[in-house]
């Protein structure tokens, strides 16, 4: 996977999202006649970030909102659409998102820390912090990206009997 | 004060409320051992309610029970029920959403109601072998997206695909969800340990790939949605879910990297 070559890398993102996202839409029992949806979410939803990551050069917290965004978006309109829960399309094609990379070096250095030397201490410390928040702050950028649709369009005035 | 009910609705008996409470906690149990968010199953429950005849219904989810109280005129019920939380089953959402809005229509009544739950209840999954398989070529998918080369996606195929086949057979002899997700990802750790060991891979992509499949994606995204939406308590509860989950994928790895004498990679 090359960056400097944009339309190759972005498509070859997109494909392999795509099977990430399937893999874990069946994994999730999602219907037959949904897949697809899920599918082409998980793709452009991942394509879109790691375009705005290796062309923009912009921080991937603020460029996992904004492909979060897209799968938000994309799935309230396949929902209303395809007469299904916007979930559904939503938390399948979230998962390639998910900072997995950062999450793991989070827990390395977490495990690391018990047997560490004072000095070397702090530095594994600071690392395990490092990465943690920056997984919790991708994380909430995911989730926020995903429900942002749902809270602008879906209003519900308070009802009384 | 009049003694006529309110609202254009007949009077139900409170037979009749019995019956729409047990059929809309039902719905409702079926969207949250699902995994539906908080909002979707008080909006669905209050929709069949009504639908089936209740004047009112109010509902009160919390993670693993559904409170309800219906009414009708002077006549008003209230029960609750107990949800174990099961694996994440889209298809019984989207089976629920259609049968609420043919309820909702008129459709049915609270019999034909009942039949359609019973049916939705015993839907069939994915043959678990094409399960096994997706989901391996998934954890694959992520090893390439994390910059892997074929060896390491073939290495995060083969561990993540044994890794699946634990859980399943975990999962079917209903052991503890911790437990399982500690297991799962000992197995996977363990097999791309393997590969590093023998020199097949010289990178950790295919360790962390191989636990990729237990990510609890559908409790996070529902913690923040339910959040945001104002159903803190429960928000809490399924964020909470998810990090102990997490945790048990660190500890499953840590374990299997202790056994293989690896200083970290």
């Amino acid at each position: 996977m090359n960056p400097d070559q944009p339309i190759l890398f972005l498509v070859e993102d997109a494909f392999w999202a795509a099977l990430a996202a399937l893999g874990f839409a069946l994994l999730f029992n999602v219907p037959r006649r949904l897949l697809i949806a899920c599918i082409v979410c998980g793709a452009l939803g991942h394509a879109v970030r790691q375009m705005l990551v290796t062309q923009a050069g912009i921080a991937l917290e603020i460029a996992s909102f904004m492909g979060a965004l897209v799968i938000g978006i994309l799935g309230y309109l396949m929902a209303s659409r395809l007469r299904a829960p916007a979930i559904i399309f939503q938390v399948a094609a979230s998962i390639p998102l998910i900072p997995g990379a950062f999450a793991y070096r989070a827990m390395l250095n977490l495990i690391r820390l018990p047997n560490a030397e004072s000095a070397a201490g702090s530095v594994v410390l600071g690392d395990a912090a490092f990465f943690l928040i920056r997984t919790g702050l991708i994380l909430a950028a995911i989730a926020a990206g995903i429900a942002f649709p749902t809270l602008l369009f879906q209003r519900r005035t308070p009802v009384h009997d | 004060m009049t003694d006529q009910p309110i609202g254009p609705k007949p009077q139900l008996s409170r037979d009749e409320l019995a019956d729409i409470n047990e059929v809309a906690l039902w719905a409702g149990a079926l969207m949250l051992s699902g995994g539906s968010e908080t909002d979707r199953i008080e909006e669905t429950v209050h929709r069949m309610g009504t639908a089936l005849g209740a004047n009112w219904l109010d509902i009160l989810v919390s993670p693993n029970a559904i409170i309800l109280t219906s009414s009708s005129g002077e006549e008003f019920r209230t029960s609750v029920r107990r949800v174990p939380i099961l694996g994440v089953n889209m298809r019984t959402l989207d089976e629920v959403n259609a049968l609420s809005r043919r309820v909702t229509s008129g459709e049915l009544d609270v019999h034909q109601t009942r039949g359609e739950l019973a049916r939705i209840s015993r839907l069939p999954r994915y043959n678990r072998w094409v399960v096994v398989l997706l989901v391996a070529l998934a954890c694959a998918a992520f090893a390439r997206l994390f910059g892997g080369g074929l060896t390491d996606m073939l290495v995060t195929l083969v561990a993540s695909g044994a890794a699946m086949f634990v859980r399943q057979e975990m999962q079917h002899r209903h052991f503890n969800i911790y437990l399982t997700t500690l297991v799962t990802a000992f197995v996977g750790a363990s097999l791309a340990l393997v590969a590093f060991r023998t020199g097949a891979t010289q990178t950790d992509i295919p360790l962390l790939s191989s636990v990729l499949l237990l990510v609890p994606g559908v409790h996070l995204i529902n913690a923040a949605e339910d959040i945001l939406k104002g159903h803190l308590v429960t928000g809490m509860v399924r964020g909470l879910l998810g990090a102990v989950i997490a945790a048990c994928i660190a500890i499953g790895m840590a374990v299997a990297m202790w056994i293989f004498n690896l200083e970290i990679i």
